[in-house]
């Protein structure tokens, strides 16, 4: 078998194994919730007979490897179960909220590669020290020093007390509405791009740097190549694997739900759901859009990851050792 | 060592930015710790005057919605929110060095699977992670002290465990081991050293991150409880109250933003000292 070849299995592997680990901490730390499902639907008040047939209905009074074994197996074929609550499949509630999530996502992530990128890799072109001059720094530590859950109501703040324009509270669905949707989401995934961008900048201008003092840039310098030649063919080629490596974290990051401005902005998303879920201890509910996290981090990063050992193939022989 | 650690931090301090982050968060720490040992400007709990009122002589910055004194209950919750992010850290630390070392220098199935367990937790979603286990822990301290632990181990453990790979390979490790010197010894005295300054950067952040994760959790309801005051459940009242009494946002907000700025340059300015990288500009 090829190395290349052997590395992509080995790397499916982990990222299974990783996925399993996953799917088992998050059904026992629910199952380590004080109270129980039970006592939240009946109330404190339920007798123990209703308490028992509710759980016996849910199969709750099963012992937990069980329920484990029948929640991976669903989830495994696309069947997260029934939200305990709303007696709604979780499947369709995830699909309903997927293109919310998915559209906020994209928004921030496009502001992270056309300005957080170019930015990064004009900084780190010009800059004489590591960190930057003092402006510089400010800037940059600001940048991802202001948090979501005070950027998000100062941004409301603003907008419901001086200007109106960007609907708040109304959206429209994808499908019907694709406009009304983007401008309902422009503030809030404003708020995103805010430290996606700040964080993307930084990094990049990290790793252009990193490039920079590379032998093979001294080789063209002494060749006489063009500085915008330099940039173009040596500089920004070897930059693109770690730039990658991190817009897909941060992809995954967003498509995971952004809790915090999901919740201050009042967006039907995958992380409102997990945090309306989490306090009702709604298990499916939150088991599926908690994996549903994981699963986006662990595969858009496997994916990138074999992606780059074609753009690059010392990643992957880096692994081997 | 003491002149070079001397020299060092003299070296530090003549960066007027760092000088600047430093005295910031000096001056904070000192606030919160005066106020919590001599409580000068009042008692952060008592009910004093009218509610919701604007700042005053009697009251520096305004009474909240029950009638408590602003400036108290802020000076309280820097307090509160510096100690739990530091205490976390401090677990963090001591934790993800043990692990990271072991797993660095011994390499193998153990560095794998050290590493295997890593990976699970770093693909939570940061808040989702510290929001589950606060939900399990119950809602206060304790739990923001576990979730900003499992938040920032994950990432520690990854670093120190390079770093200490990259330390266990040089020749003054393996002459030390064919020299006969014991595997403590080796551990503490070379790898450790050699990972002090990953260390030190990677707590610096982690500080930050600690800062963020509780005020995170105070906002969704599960880090610190009133009447307990932190700099995340100020924000989150003054969110609240936000179009009748601005006041009651600016100050926790400038207060939160300073301390994570201040760290977050110290962090980059010991990271330019301790982990030097040769620059150059092209133009």
């Amino acid at each position: 078998m090829s190395g290349v070849l052997r590395w992509i299995l080995t790397r499916l592997l982990v990222m299974g194994v990783t996925l399993l680990g996953a799917s088992l901490v998050i059904f026992f730390a629910l199952r380590l919730l004080p109270g129980g499902y039970e006592s939240v639907v009946l109330g404190p008040l339920a007798s123990e007979e209703q308490r028992q047939a509710a759980a016996e209905r849910w199969g709750l009074d099963q012992p937990l490897w069980v329920q484990y074994w029948e929640w991976a197996r669903g989830a495994l074929t696309g069947d997260f179960g029934i939200s305990l609550i709303s007696q709604v499949p979780v499947l369709d509630e995830l699909q309903l909220r997927m293109p919310v999530t998915g559209t906020l996502a994209l928004m921030a992530l496009a502001a992270a590669v056309l300005v957080g990128v170019p930015l990064g890799i004009l900084t780190g072109l010009r800059s004489t020290r590591r960190s930057g001059g003092a402006a510089g720094r400010l800037v940059a530590g600001l940048g991802i020093s202001i948090p979501e859950f005070v950027l998000g109501p100062a941004v409301l703040y603003v907008v419901s007390v001086r200007m109106s324009g960007f609907g708040v509270g109304s959206l429209s669905r994808l499908t019907e509405d694709p406009v009304g949707l983007v401008r309902a989401l422009v503030l809030p995934a404003g708020v995103l791009a805010f430290s996606c961008v700040a964080v993307t900048a930084r990094t990049t201008r990290d790793v252009v740097m990193g490039v920079l003092v590379e032998p093979h840039i001294t080789a063209a310098v002494a060749r006489g190549e063009r500085p915008w030649h330099i940039v173009r063919h040596h500089v920004l080629r070897n930059s693109a694997v770690p730039i990658l490596t991190l817009l897909g974290t941060i992809t995954a990051y967003l498509l995971g739900g952004a809790v915090i401005v999901e919740t201050v902005f009042n967006i039907p998303g995958i992380g409102s759901y997990m945090i309306t879920g989490l306090g009702r201890q709604d298990y499916a509910v939150v088991q599926a859009s908690v994996l549903l996290a994981a699963t986006l981090f662990v595969v858009i990063n496997a994916a990138l990851e074999i992606a780059a050992t074609f753009v690059d193939p010392r990643v992957s022989s880096k692994g081997r050792r | 060592m003491m002149t070079s650690t001397k020299l060092f931090v003299r070296r530090l301090l003549k960066d007027p930015l760092m000088l600047g982050a430093v005295a910031v968060l000096g001056v904070l720490c000192l606030l919160a710790l005066v106020a919590a040992v001599v409580p000068f400007a009042g008692n952060p709990t008592e009910i004093k005057g009218m509610r919701l009122s604007p700042p005053s002589a009697e009251y520096p910055l305004g009474t909240d919605s029950i009638g408590r004194s602003l400036l108290p209950r802020l000076l309280e919750g820097i307090g509160v929110t510096l100690v739990i992010s530091a205490v976390a850290v401090l677990i963090t630390a001591v934790v993800s060095t043990a692990v990271g070392v072991v797993a660095g220098y011994a390499g193998g199935w153990t560095r794998e699977i050290i590493l295997r367990v890593v990976d699970v937790f770093y693909a939570f979603p940061a808040i989702v992670l510290a929001i589950l286990v606060a939900a399990v822990a119950g809602p206060g301290r304790p739990a923001a002290i576990a979730a900003i632990v499992l938040v920032t181990a994950p990432l520690m453990v990854r670093m120190i465990a390079v770093q200490a790979a990259n330390v266990a390979y040089r020749d003054f490790v393996t002459s030390a081991r064919i020299s006969g010197v014991r595997l403590p010894v080796i551990l503490v005295r070379h790898v450790l050293s050699g990972v002090a300054g990953t260390l030190a950067v990677q707590v610096t952040y982690a500080l930050a991150v600690g800062i963020l994760v509780e005020g995170g959790l105070s906002f969704l309801g599960y880090g610190a409880q009133l009447p307990e005051s932190s700099l995340g459940l100020l924000v989150q009242e003054g969110v609240v109250y936000m179009t009748a009494a601005p006041w009651m946002l600016f100050a926790p907000v400038a207060a939160l933003v300073a301390s994570i700025l201040s760290i977050t340059i110290v962090g980059d300015t010991l990271r330019d000292r301790l982990e030097p990288r040769e620059v150059r500009s092209l133009t």
